[in-house]
């Protein structure tokens, strides 16, 4: 009899258990904040951590292949969770196809090519830790999305075709009215803001070196506070202007290689040689 | 109160020393280190910084405590090792790796310290220079299968045996091969192989500026997408890295997990570290005191988590530069420690752009300088090469710490096998027999004689003594028993004078 109500008791109390397991409580997400103040963490969370300093301080915590001022948090806003500014909760939409290099591309790959066009960096090796350590907070932050189906807000948003050509004067006039007071009439940013252009800025690689997405990007994210309050020709505008200023070369131009073919070219006409 | 005198630094050596020589030698020492202490980072499983810091910092240390030109820092088999170790615990490259390696360092220099206050030093005499050698060859060929890794541009894998690693690249090799990486390193190692007839110290300087030139030429040519040459990366050193080891419940975890590997790694450190003061002891500076060099890798290596550091210890081709320079006291360490420093700091942009595979030819070289040559002499040797052969297999076969003990108990084995060797020789001078024992008379080698003996009691023999250094208590007993038993028989037996 007594062994009887023991059983029962213990059975209602692994029930509540189980309950207490699987409550949305439990199952939460721990934030970065409660991940930093535990005593212990595993190999995962401690990745995870390790991947979102990369994204916040990268040349802090990944100065060995970041090679400019910019931190990801600089276009992947908040640390990758705004969206409409490049958030990164999209662990589920790699592998995937990218005509920038022509071949499939797994996460680890897209964030290498970060490294090297966005940060103008040297591309790390596909093992590096701190690689690793970015998929892994980019994994923490995909976190509920729909495997293969893009997240909300993905990317930047596309503008609408407004009829007319993108204006870079008319854009200067834009940059200097709205953009200069943070990003410098150089576009040099200082601390946290990022410069937009010059040596310590993203590469002519980089995505954002093309003017429709920075336009989407600048139209939904900038300037910060006054978001969206630019129309769409002006941020097309501004977008222009930015990208037609000086920043480091495309690495994808092998610039020995060019100097090779003219050096071919040129003694090719010398020497009367069809030339290829 | 003795012991603190014991461990303050010692600057006796001040009074005779050729400053010139010492800067000369040390400057050569800096420019040698380095590439090495890049490449020993990598196998540590680090950023190259703490290489650096390790020649610096470590180096440093250990001059500054020590009282020989002994050039300490990143060490081969210690930073293998180091690696392997905390392998298990956390990924590769992380700051939970990072800090396990600095806390497994803090391990080795206070286990190192703990040996240097049990007079450890004594125990080093039974590593025979045969175990060393075979020890020095399976880290050789450690090196040239993780360079392999490096040179083709293959993914780090862990495989059981070493030989496996050439399986896989060589079944494998159009998936696996990155055939810019393989060119970029094998014209490292060939340019180093060849340099090396002319400049048998410092050839890895000049294999190293070639190979990073056909890097950087491919790289030039075809960028960095087409070639996927990986590149060495921004490496920013700061002037005084200090850094408080974190001592969370992971770490203590860790830390009670690895002490067996611990005790190996301050062990093999001291070995490498020992044989070469020893040699030194023996050469050029004859009132070194192998104490004082405990004491100093201890030290040095205690300090270098503190320093963002990893641990290392005596450097065998660092030092014989050094030594052959002219170095003869431990400013050329002290020397080499601060020109690191002003080297990696001029040459700091420049290493950015340097090629991995160069790395990983530089590997190889190292690897190949350790089972050529020299090392390979007491294979020769009736006892010795045993030794170093069981030893050599067992460090590659199995692993390092398994080869350090196997060392151990392999020297002393063939060590007592050899003592307890006795010979006699048996001559007749009329009806007198006379036997002269050549070796130690203990219980283990007392066998024969006494059987012969015992097997001849009518004799009347002398026994000559006098090249028997040591003869215990059961040979005593033996041979009073045989005296006091022969005359029954007719016999006797007598010592000869002066034994």
């Amino acid at each position: 009899m007594r062994l009887e109500s023991m059983k029962r008791e213990s059975v209602a109390i692994l029930g509540i258990l189980v309950l207490l397991g699987c409550s949305p409580a439990a199952l939460a997400r721990p934030t970065i904040e409660e991940l930093k103040a535990r005593a212990v963490l595993d190999d995962y969370e401690s990745n995870i951590v390790f991947g979102y300093n990369i994204v916040m301080q990268t040349n802090r915590y990944a100065g060995r292949y970041a090679g400019s001022a910019l931190s990801c948090t600089s276009c992947h806003l908040k640390g990758g969770t705004q969206p409409d500014g490049f958030p990164l909760n999209v662990a589920g939409v790699y592998p995937k196809w990218r005509s920038k290099n022509g071949v499939r591309n797994g996460i680890g790959l897209r964030i290498r090519d970060c490294f090297l066009y966005s940060l103008n960096g040297v591309m790390p090796p596909e093992e590096a830790a701190e690689v690793q350590a970015v998929a892994a907070y980019i994994n923490y932050l995909s976190e509920g999305e729909v495997i293969g189906r893009p997240p909300k807000g993905w990317g930047v948003p596309t503008l609408a075709d407004t009829g007319a050509d993108p204006n870079p004067p008319r854009g200067q006039v834009v940059y200097k009215r709205e953009c200069v007071i943070c990003h410098g009439a150089t576009g040099e940013g200082s601390g946290p803001i990022p410069p937009v252009w010059g040596l310590n800025s993203y590469n002519a690689g980089a995505g954002l070196n093309n003017i429709q997405r920075l336009a989407g990007f600048i139209w939904a994210n900038m300037p910060m506070g006054k978001e969206r309050s630019l129309t769409h020709q002006e941020a097309l505008d501004v977008a222009a202007f930015i990208n037609l200023q000086y920043r480091p070369f495309d690495p994808r131009e092998g610039r020995l290689q060019k100097l090779a073919e003219e050096i071919y070219h040129r003694l090719a006409d010398i020497f009367g040689k069809a030339s290829p | 109160m003795s012991l603190l005198r014991k461990a303050l630094p010692d600057f006796s050596w001040w009074r005779s020393v050729d400053a010139r020589r010492e800067a000369v030698a040390g400057f050569t020492g800096a420019l040698l280190v380095i590439p090495q202490a890049i490449t020993f980072a990598y196998l540590a499983g680090v950023a190259p910084e703490y290489g650096l810091y390790c020649a610096v910092f470590v180096g440093f240390f250990a001059s500054f405590f020590g009282n020989s030109p002994m050039v300490g820092g990143p060490n081969t088999a210690v930073a293998i090792l180091l690696g392997l170790t905390v392998l298990p615990f956390a990924g590769r490259g992380s700051p939970m790796y990072a800090e396990f390696v600095l806390v497994l360092s803090l391990m080795v220099g206070l286990i190192q310290l703990c040996i240097w206050l049990l007079r450890g030093a004594e125990v080093f005499r039974y590593f025979s220079p045969a175990a060393i050698a075979g020890i020095k060859v399976g880290v050789g060929i450690l090196l040239v299968t993780s360079a392999l890794e490096g040179a083709l541009g293959l993914s780090p894998m862990t495989t059981k045996f070493f030989y496996e690693k050439f399986y896989i690249a060589l079944g494998a090799w159009q998936d696996l091969v990155n055939p810019y990486a393989a060119i970029t390193s094998g014209i490292t190692i060939a340019a180093g192989l060849l340099l090396k007839k002319r400049w048998q110290r410092s050839y890895i300087i000049g294999a190293v500026l070639i190979g990073s030139l056909a890097g950087g030429l491919i790289y030039g040519l075809l960028g960095p997408v087409q070639s996927q040459l990986e590149l060495l990366g921004h490496v920013t050193l700061q002037a005084l890295p200090l850094n408080l080891p974190r001592l969370g419940p992971q770490h203590w975890l860790f830390m009670e997990q690895v002490v067996p590997q611990a005790i190996a790694i301050a062990v093999l450190g001291l070995a490498q570290s020992l044989v070469i003061a020893r040699d030194l002891k023996a050469s050029v500076v004859r009132n070194l005191d192998l104490h004082r060099e405990v004491f100093a890798q201890g030290i040095a290596n205690a300090l270098s988590p503190f320093f963002s550091t990893f641990a290392g210890s005596g450097s065998f081709n660092r030092t014989s530069v050094a030594v052959e320079m002219g170095a003869r006291t431990p400013l050329s360490g002290i020397i080499a420690a601060f020109s690191v420093v002003f080297i990696a700091w001029t040459l700091g942009p420049l290493l950015t752009w340097l090629p991995m595979p160069v790395i990983a030819g530089v590997m190889a070289l190292v690897g190949i300088g350790m089972i050529q040559g020299n090392e390979i002499r007491p294979l020769r040797n009736r006892v010795d090469g045993p030794v170093f052969l069981i030893t050599a297999l067992t460090a590659i076969f199995l692993s390092l710490e398994v080869g350090l003990l196997v060392a151990v108990v392999v020297s002393v084995a063939f060590f007592v096998v050899g003592v307890s060797r006795v010979k006699f020789s048996v001559s007749h001078d009329g009806n007198e027999e006379r036997i002269v024992v050549t070796g130690n008379l203990f219980y283990a080698s007392l066998d024969r004689l006494a059987k012969h003996l015992h097997s001849t009691p009518t004799a009347r023999t002398v026994l000559d003594l006098s090249r028997v250094p040591y003869c215990d208590a059961a040979a005593h007993d033996m041979i009073r028993k045989i005296r006091a038993e022969r005359p029954r028989h007719g016999g006797r037996l007598e010592i000869a004078p002066g034994a």
